[in-house]
């Protein structure tokens, strides 16, 4: 018998957009995909490369990067490094044959309940159509 | 030409207080630190050591130290990131540069085998670019994937990549760091381990092949490497070791260092 | 301001690895490969990256120790040296020699311990001489000039990368024991193809990357190496020629072999058939194979057995005496390869010239003055029972931790605790010294002049970088002080190029070994017999040391505790590549103990299964003869029914669990077999 896939996606959020905006999305009553372990951080320019394997590691299956728009950043600019990161990690990852698609880097706002919402839903199911990380990580 | 970089040498040591350089002696090829009144007979340039860590590691124990360096490209390369990040004073610096051969500059795939500031021997064409790093978008993602875990499968964990480095400087290093990589596995763990590094290295690998030197596990390190400048290039329009004047772009806004169009995977 | 970068040999494994030790004025500030180097060729290991990370440690001997009401206080030189030379003159007067023995060490220089040699016999009057070699490669030092006449690696590592077509090896985990001799396998498979077949219980590293893996029981090491023979052999796939040519003693072993089909071999070892035979293909047609091994071969109650089936191996198949082949025992300590050359063994002296024989007695003493008249000596581990009875009244210990490489330490300890004059010469105050009634402080290899043999016989120069702290002192010195303390002569040497000489005098395969030849060529391979000789990196070429190979027949036997209803386990134990041995410098080394800080049991699922480990972290294991408690690891990597403990860790010491039986001829201990209970630290819920 079949188990059907359950992606499990890490997203690590901004403390003060993202994690706002999921937030607002809980209060409104919008349903995210229960797939999602939220991890907080104080900007997206916190997420270092090792942050992000070590969860692959760990057993996710898909890792987003959250943050402010650029011009909103609490400290001005620390999600442009994060701009900067992971287009760069993504490309590592494909060298090393794990599928880019894997992480995904977004902007979502404090008042973008609805695109919390949607982007954690789309995402989710690309990684559920992708399949399991272990098949491409394995021993 | 090595004749005449000891002749230099010479006169300059009039100057500095010494010249960070390669020392033959009967305990065979090591740096070394020449000062006024050493037999300069014994300078050589060969086997190449990546002589910036000497360097940096001299002009923190002594802040007043002014030193030379014979270098190469590669060498001013590194010296040129590692002054960006405050690990060596361009003001306490001479740099003594000659150029590699043809065969040295084939040997390391060197897109460019001598220094700006070059005074001894005649820049060589460039050496090709490794061919596994030209053909490597052809490769399917389950190739990639197999090429890399039979090659990591090796691994020792001896951290000679990043001590070799002139660029590995952080005294904490992220790849020792328990929280990110389990301590303590042979092989180590994939993809933490390698990858960390190679991430760290995206604006600071200066293609000397130091690392892949030494690997005792015959490990194609600079094949990753060679990619993750090729991005640099690409997405940031960066290249380490080219422009003392250039910020890391990393570390800085995307005002001054835009991201440009992602390339394709 | 002085700058200078030093050339020496790696303190670690006996790969023999070079570095250079770079210092301004006076002080380490760093490592560097040696590009020049043949081995390491510009690469190390971790350990050998982070060489000097002890040597400043503030656990540093620094001065003598005497014990007084119990403790260990600080004490002059002169007044320790009095003591020492006092109560080994009045033991010697009172008991004769032979109550006074000596470990030499695996760790200190040719020089140093030629010294101890020389102190046992010249001073002494003893052959109670002996090293941790006796706990190693005893069986090869054994098994090997029985079958060849010279106890050695027959070639050399560097072949390996270039010549070697197929590396068959068994018992030697060598990724991890060692590195930079890996490194060369790693590369001729990668480059040139090369063959690579791994016998070992558990998958190592090389296990995982070879074409073939055989896992098996430990311990039946003589039915696979049988086994393997007995398919070359119906395979007709031996050489006839070599056989014919150069051996002796082919029928007998070929009538034995024959009964250990691959089915039969299966049943004992575990060995799939199948993959039996195709492991012997491999070796068999790959030539030149070059087979591997170190401690898993050696660390049995049929050590012997198991190297002579070795030979018989390489000798089947004509792999001795040309490039690439051979039969290579790895020697684990930097110099117990020079060690044993240099007599620090109870049955020979310098060269492996033989105690019980007058004429080579009377060549020493015509050179020393005197030396012992009285028969083949103790053994290490009939050294530790020999005090705990009483026959030993006095042993000197340089550089070696018998508290923690000893098997069975419990025995070890209540025999040592009743040492009556236990003088322990060290860097570290290391479990063994914390016994001791004097403790001297020696010198690390930074620290001094000299020289150490690789496992290939190669002779490297060991060179000082750094003044030793406080009042330690280099080995070679503390023993010529102690021996003209006791009113020897002969030992007022200048340095260690002087002592190398003497060496050179008496040791015909050193006999062309000078420091000069070593600062002009870097290093020699021994036998070098003469002065302009270039050394010899293959040996057995033409003819065996002995003129012909010798086969034996060998049968399998038990190992000497097998697992039971109340012990279900085999433990074996081993290396990891980030520890050395006892421990005493790697786990003062800070980037070598944040890699792995405390002891670890392997452990295969179903096992933790079976014995309800439900996630937990902690494990006691028992034998008859110990218990501890450890971390454990659960990995596929390992067979159900076996465990693995490396053996680093004296807090949660492997050898307080493992076997004290020994190979009736070499006295080395079943290290790698014996049988345990594993049951889950419970904590208290409350």
């Amino acid at each position: 018998m079949d188990v059907e896939f359950e992606p499990r996606i890490v997203a690590f959020m901004c403390n003060w957009c993202t994690y706002a905006g999921a937030d607002n999305a809980g209060v409104a009553r919008l349903q995210s995909p229960a797939n999602v372990l939220p991890i907080r951080v104080m900007c997206s320019g916190r997420v270092s490369p090792e942050m992000v394997m070590r969860v692959f590691r760990a057993g996710a299956d898909g890792v987003l990067v959250m943050g402010c728009h650029l011009g909103d950043c609490h400290y001005a600019s620390g999600n442009h490094r994060t701009a900067k990161r992971v287009p760069l990690l993504k490309n590592l990852l494909s060298y090393v044959g794990i599928n880019p698609e894997r992480l995904e880097l977004h902007w979502v706002s404090g008042s973008e309940g609805p695109r919390f919402v949607e982007v954690t839903r789309a995402f989710t199911e690309k990684i559920r159509q992708l399949g399991p990380l272990a098949q491409e990580v394995a021993e | 030409m090595i004749e005449e970089i000891r002749t230099i040498v010479a006169g300059l040591l009039d100057e500095l207080d010494a010249v960070v350089a390669l020392r033959r002696s009967g305990e065979g090829v090591a740096p070394h630190l020449f000062q006024k009144g050493d037999d300069l007979s014994e300078l050589e340039i060969a086997p190449r050591y990546p002589l910036m860590t000497l360097v940096s590691r001299l002009h923190k124990r002594f802040p007043a130290i002014r030193l030379g360096v014979v270098a190469r490209g590669c060498d001013e390369r590194a010296y040129i990131e590692m002054a960006k990040r405050n690990q060596i004073d361009p003001d306490r610096l001479s740099i003594i540069g000659f150029a590699c051969t043809a065969e040295e500059a084939q040997e390391c795939y060197c897109a460019r085998p001598y220094p700006q500031q070059l005074l001894v021997g005649t820049p060589p064409p460039p050496g090709p670019v490794n061919p596994i790093v030209a053909e490597y978008d052809a490769l399917p993602l389950a190739e990639r994937r197999a090429f890399w875990r039979r090659h990591f499968a090796r691994c020792i964990k001896c951290y000679g990549c990043r001590n070799i480095c002139p660029e590995c400087f952080c005294e904490a290093c992220a790849m020792e760091d328990a929280v990110w990589v389990e301590p303590g596995l042979l092989a180590p763990p994939f993809p933490t381990f390698h990858l960390i590094r190679a991430m760290h290295m995206a604006s600071r690998c200066v293609a000397c092949r130091e690392c892949e030197h030494a690997c005792p596990a015959h490990i194609p390190l600079t094949v990753l490497y060679d990619l993750m400048r090729r991005d640099m290039e690409a997405l940031l329009g960066y290249v380490p070791g080219a422009d003392i004047a250039a910020p890391p772009p990393l570390s800085v806004t995307l005002e001054e260092t835009p991201l440009r169009v992602a390339r394709g995977h | 301001m002085d700058y200078r970068n030093t050339l020496t040999t790696c303190i670690y494994c006996g790969a023999g690895c070079q570095m250079y030790i770079e210092t301004i004025d006076g002080q380490i500030t760093g490592v560097w490969p040696a590009k020049t180097n043949q081995i390491s060729q510009g690469r190390l290991c971790i350990k050998g990256w982070n060489v000097t990370g002890f040597v400043d440690s503030p656990d540093r001997l620094t001065t003598p120790l005497i014990r007084k009401d119990g403790e260990l206080v600080p004490a002059g030189w002169d007044q320790a040296l009095s003591l020492i030379a006092g109560k080994l003159r009045a033991v010697r007067q009172e008991s004769g020699p032979d109550s006074i023995g000596i470990l030499a060490s695996a760790k200190c220089t040719n020089e140093e311990n030629y010294l101890m040699n020389k102190f046992a016999r010249a001073v002494i009057g003893t052959n109670n001489i002996d090293h941790c070699a006796r706990l190693c490669h005893a069986p090869t030092v054994v098994g090997l000039a029985a079958a060849f006449g010279s106890g050695a690696m027959t070639n050399s590592i560097p072949e390996f990368e270039t010549d070697t077509n197929c590396f068959l090896i068994m018992g030697s985990n060598t990724s991890e024991g060692h590195p930079l001799i890996a490194s060369r396998i790693m590369k001729a498979q990668q480059e040139r193809g090369a063959r690579l077949v791994v016998i070992d219980p558990r998958e190592t590293q090389l296990a995982r990357i070879a074409d073939l893996y055989l896992p098996f029981r430990p311990g039946t090491d003589v039915a696979v190496l049988n086994g393997l023979m007995h398919v070359i052999i119906s395979e007709g796939l031996e050489d006839r020629l070599f056989i014919a040519g150069r051996t002796e003693g082919y029928e007998e072993m070929k009538a034995v072999v024959e009964q250990y089909t691959p089915e039969r071999v299966e049943e004992i070892s575990g060995v799939p058939a199948d993959r039996l035979r195709q492991a012997a293909r491999m070796y068999a047609q790959n030539r030149p194979s070059a087979f591997i091994y170190s401690m898993g071969i050696t660390q049995h109650t049929t050590g012997v057995d198991n190297v002579k089936s070795v030979a018989n191996l390489a000798m089947l198949t004509g792999n001795l005496g040309i490039v690439g082949a051979g039969v290579n025992p790895l020697r684990g300590q930097n110099n117990v390869q020079g060690a044993c050359d240099m007599g620090a063994l109870p049955n020979v002296y310098p060269g492996y010239q033989a105690v019980t024989s007058e004429e080579v007695q009377k060549k020493f003493q015509d050179v020393w003055g005197s030396t012992s008249h009285t028969g083949v000596g103790l053994t290490v581990t009939e050294m530790v029972n020999a005090v705990g009875e009483g026959r030993l009244r006095a042993l000197y210990v340089m550089a070696e931790n018998p508290m923690v490489s000893d098997p069975d330490l419990n025995h070890a300890r209540r025999c040592l605790e009743r040492a009556e004059f236990l003088v322990v010469q060290d860097i570290f105050l290391s479990e063994t010294a914390q016994l001791a009634h004097v403790v001297l402080p020696g010198a690390a290899f930074v620290e001094k002049d000299g020289t150490f043999t690789a496992t290939d016989r190669r002779v490297q120069r060991v060179r000082k970088a750094v003044e030793p702290p406080g009042e330690a002192r280099a080995d070679w010195e503390i023993i010529c002080l102690l021996a003209q303390k006791m009113g020897a002569t002969g030992f007022d040497f200048a340095s260690p190029k002087e002592i190398m000489e003497e060496i050179a005098r008496l040791t015909p395969s050193y006999a062309g070994i000078s420091y000069e030849r070593l600062e002009e060529l870097g290093f020699l391979h021994w036998p070098c017999p003469a002065p302009d000789h270039p050394g010899t990196p293959v040996l057995h070429q033409g003819r065996f040391a002995r003129g012909l190979g010798r086969f034996h027949a060998v049968e399998f036997q038990e190992p000497a505790e097998l697992p039971d209803a109340d012990y279900p386990f085999t433990l074996t134990t081993g290396r990891s590549i980030f520890h050395f041995h006892t421990g005493t410098m790697t786990r003062r080394t800070a980037k070598l103990h944040q890699e792995v800080p405390e002891a670890y049991i392997e452990m295969h699922p179903d096992d933790a299964a079976r014995i309800g480990l439900n996630g937990g972290r902690r494990v006691r294991v028992s034998s008859r003869r110990g218990q501890i408690e450890l971390g454990v690891r659960v990995t596929r990597r390992i067979k159900p029914g076996v465990v693995f403990i490396p053996f680093h860790f004296a807090e949660a010491a492997a050898n307080a669990l493992t076997n004290a039986a020994i190979d009736p001829t070499a006295k080395i201990p079943e290290y790698k077999v014996c049988a345990v209970r594993v049951e889950p630290c419970h904590q208290d819920v409350s």
